[in-house]
């Protein structure tokens, strides 16, 4: 029996270590994150509970199938985001350590008040990865939102203490199954305001802008990535799995995720920047999974939850990258940057084109299959916003690709003398990476049955009448 | 005009905070709260895994946690991996700090030299209050106290010793290894818990009498680390705080 | 009483990250609301009568009634992440000072048009 608690305290135990070992600690990093990836294939799913006291009032680590599927996909993807960027870890060697352990603790962990520490701790190497830029003005804003809002997140769990007397998910989302939910509209609505400054959600995302519009390859894409793709999973978790939702607060999280969903995208495509694109993309990709996961659709979520984080690592990279070489990340003085770096922009364009949910590609299957499952539930409202968003996405993604592809002026004629003389040099890790990436999404898009069956975790999702969690709730108490 | 339109969006959150907490009858009244409803029920009788009536202070020994201070026994068994995890953002914001303001080469100098009170006095005070640290983690299971206040004690020791010797810092390196040391062994006792027994953080020692100074297993252990810990990585923050900007 | 003084406080600290301009002044109101905000933990597990959570040789027994101690376990947590964070702010604050050679916000705003 492998116990889960194994992926979050050896990266922080070689965290510890990276200080005394001052030489080594890029190596530690690859160390830490190759046994986590190791790890997730081998630890079996069940509730752990911790010190040997049972939850609700010890702190228990809940591996089911979705925070399984969660674990493999974040510690695989920062596995190969640290390999893409390899040449940049060394100065944050021991905060990506810490981060690594933060990440899988909030996945894991069973308990509101742990998982409100494991945010700290990764709100906190957040704030620190993002002084990478010099623009000390964004992390300052990042550290003050992301401080009110895991303090309100505090606020609200602690009034939800108060009221059942148990800090544990299971035990509290058993409580409130027989409970009027309409009279804890205050502190579910803390809570959420606390999710939400991480998440990304109009309109506590003031920080966004400054934070990713200015990330190198290395903090761009495990910003909009791993920590986007985690603290949405754990969005998930709460808000979808665990607090029980009165129908009024189920209204005001889908309007505020369908203006997320409209507002970024129609801001995405007023920009130039290849950055802002992509991150006004991340804000709307994040509306759009939060109120997915409120209105209890599950599976489909994950899948575009997926989508979403794995293509954003891929593009994050390579804007990153280009930023980094070229000095800037304006579309209209980067024309034509893939025709000299073909394989780094076909990666990118898969990646584009999976974005907006084009077939043949695996980000057609999530959004059919979002849409399929909004249709079940009869709201055909949200559909059409999103059906909307998707229109807005491939117009701009589509423009940037063209912009990306043709030397020359718009409408004249596009010549390989043209291609902007900015020079931009992939180095192996990046371009193998990225490549491979794109062909899972291939593959994923032309056969879905192997994302159906290959995710052994997922299978079990599919049965969302009965959510797995429950299932853990009487199993381990 | 902005403060007027603050004051009245505050005003709205407040009643709305108000209104939503203290119409719900289940939020109980300050000072009405029945333990019975909440897990700390159990903290009180230690009665998590095994099953107790009663707990008593120099009589019960051998309990699932012989700390006799009801909020240790929550802080470094019940809810260890808080604590744990409390250290590592201790550790990694004193981290995030010695990365903002390590690069700064330049030393801050008094504009005074200290005088000589302050100077003998320091040196005469400095083992009283490192000694009070340690004695407060150490009797963290005992009395109010343990590893975070003791440590700040030390913090605080170390600040004053800082005032009194400008020259003190040359001697900071090896506040380093103590915290990596400290910390990585709070970690492998968890590993070491989990390979005897199971748990990660199990108490795998055992307790004694309650009231003991020796009767809490791992607990006295784990604060004394912490203590150093939370020492060293204040007393780095000071010193990164300390430094200036060289003028180039 | 004191549940909903903890509460105003909170809300003063909200206002000062409003209204304030000055980093400092930013941070200072910060760790107001985390004060505000610690209180009201610790609030939430007065008992009135209670004695504090520790077994002496006075209070030397379980059956005894105690004031929740599990808030005041949360309360340290608390308590030392907001120390942290302050701490980190601080630093971000001194670099911002080198970099801009202001603490106003307003005035930094000016300067970096990117």
């Amino acid at each position: 029996m492998t116990n889960p608690v194994l992926l979050i305290v050896v990266p922080l135990l070689l965290a510890f270590l990276s200080v005394a070992l001052k030489n080594n600690k890029k190596q530690l990093l690859f160390i830490a994150a190759v046994f986590n990836v190791v790890g997730v294939f081998i630890i079996e799913n069940g509730s752990y509970v911790i010190g040997g006291f049972r939850a609700p009032y010890g702190i228990n680590l809940n591996l089911d199938a979705y925070s399984h599927l969660a674990v493999l996909v974040i510690n695989i993807l920062f596995l190969l985001i640290i390999t893409m960027s390899n040449e940049k870890t060394k100065e944050f060697s021991t905060v990506l350590l810490v981060a690594l352990a933060g990440l899988n603790g909030m996945l894991l962990t069973g308990d509101l008040f742990n998982l409100f520490v494991f945010l700290e701790i990764v709100s906190i190497t957040g704030y620190i990865l993002s002084t990478e830029s010099k623009k000390y003005k964004y992390s300052f804003n990042y550290l003050i939102l992301g401080t009110i809002g895991s303090g309100l997140y505090l606020f609200g769990l602690i009034i939800l203490y108060a009221i059942f007397g148990s800090l544990n998910m299971a035990d509290i989302s058993f409580k409130m199954l027989s409970y009027d939910t309409g009279k804890l509209v205050v502190p579910i609505f803390l809570m959420f305001i606390g999710l939400a400054v991480e998440a990304k959600l109009i309109p506590f995302n003031g920080w966004v802008r400054g934070v990713y519009g200015n990330a190198n390859s290395l903090i761009g894409s495990l910003f909009a990535s791993v920590y986007a793709g985690t603290i949405l999973f754990v969005f998930g978790r709460v808000f979808g799995q665990v607090l029980v939702l009165s129908e009024y607060l189920v209204a005001v999280f889908v309007a505020i995720g369908v203006i997320t969903l409209i507002a970024g995208e129609v801001a995405a495509f007023s920009k130039n920047k290849i950055r802002e694109i992509l991150l006004f993309s991340s804000i709307a990709q994040s509306g759009l999974v939060a109120l997915l996961f409120v209105t209890g659709l599950i599976f489909p979520t994950v899948l575009q939850l997926l989508n979403n984080i794995i293509t954003k690592a891929v593009m994050f990279t390579i804007a990153g990258k280009i930023s980094d070489d070229a000095d800037t990340d304006e579309a209209d003085k980067l024309k034509g940057i893939f025709a000299n770096n073909k394989i780094i922009g076909v990666s990118f364009t898969v990646s584009a084109l999976s974005l907006i949910g084009l077939p043949l590609f695996y980000g057609f299957y999530s959004k059919i299959n979002l849409l399929l499952g909004l249709f079940s539930k009869i709201n055909y409202f949200v559909a059409a916003f999103i059906l909307l968003a998707t229109i807005i996405e491939g117009a701009y993604f589509i423009r940037l690709l063209v912009k990306l592809w043709t030397p020359g002026e718009e409408g004249k004629e596009s010549n390989i003398k043209f291609v902007t003389d900015r020079k931009v040099e992939f180095d192996f890790n990046k371009k193998v990476i990225a490549f491979m990436l794109s062909l899972i999404i291939l593959l994923a898009g032309i056969s879905p049955s192997l994302v159906k069956t290959n995710l052994f975790a997922m299978n079990k999702l599919l049965n969302e009448e009965n959510p797995s969690y429950m299932f853990e709730l009487k199993g381990g108490m | 005009m902005k403060r007027i339109a603050v004051i009245i969006l505050l005003g709205v959150l407040g009643f709305f905070i108000f209104s939503g907490i203290y119409s719900n009858e289940a939020f109980t009244e300050f000072g009405n709260v029945d333990l019975n409803n909440r897990v700390s029920n159990k903290f009180i009788t230690k009665s998590v895994t095994d099953e107790n009536d009663i707990v008593e202070f120099g009589k019960s020994s051998n309990l699932e946690t012989g700390s006799a201070n009801y909020v240790t026994s929550i802080v470094v068994n019940y809810r260890s991996f808080d604590t744990l995890g409390e250290v590592t953002v201790l550790f990694i914001s004193s981290l995030g700090v010695a990365l903002l303001l390590g690069t700064l080469g330049g030393k801050l100098t008094h504009k005074y030299r200290a005088n000589f009170i302050l100077r003998v006095g320091a040196k005469t005070i400095f083992p009283l209050i490192a000694l009070t640290g340690i004695y407060i983690f150490i009797h963290g299971h005992l009395t109010p106290g343990g590893g975070f206040p003791g440590g700040s004690m030390i913090a605080s020791a170390v600040l004053l010793l800082y005032l009194a010797d400008e020259n003190f810092r040359a001697k900071m390196s090896s506040f380093k290894l103590a915290e990596s040391f400290a910390g990585s062994l709070y970690v492998l006792i968890g590993i070491f818990g989990l390979l005897t027994s199971g748990y990660f953080l199990n108490n795998f020692m055992n307790t004694g009498v309650i009231g003991d100074l020796f009767s809490a297993g791992i607990i006295p252990i784990v604060y004394v680390l912490v203590g150093l810990k939370v020492g060293s990585e204040l007393t780095g923050i000071i010193t990164d705080f300390l430094k200036v900007e060289v003028d180039e | 009483m004191i549940q909903y003084v903890s509460i105003v406080l909170m809300l003063i600290g909200i206002y000062g990250l409003l209204i304030d301009r000055n980093i400092i002044k930013i941070i200072v109101a910060l760790n107001i609301f985390e004060v505000g905000l610690n209180i009201f933990i610790v609030s939430v597990g007065f008992v009135s009568g209670g004695v504090a959570p520790i077994l002496t040789s006075v209070n030397s027994n379980s059956a005894l009634i105690y004031v929740d101690p599990l808030p005041q376990a949360l309360v340290l947590t608390s308590i030392v992440i907001g120390l942290g964070t302050t701490a980190l702010a601080l630093a971000i604050a001194r670099k911002m000072y080198n970099a801009y050679n202001s603490l106003d916000l307003d005035e930094i705003g000016g300067m970096d048009n990117d």
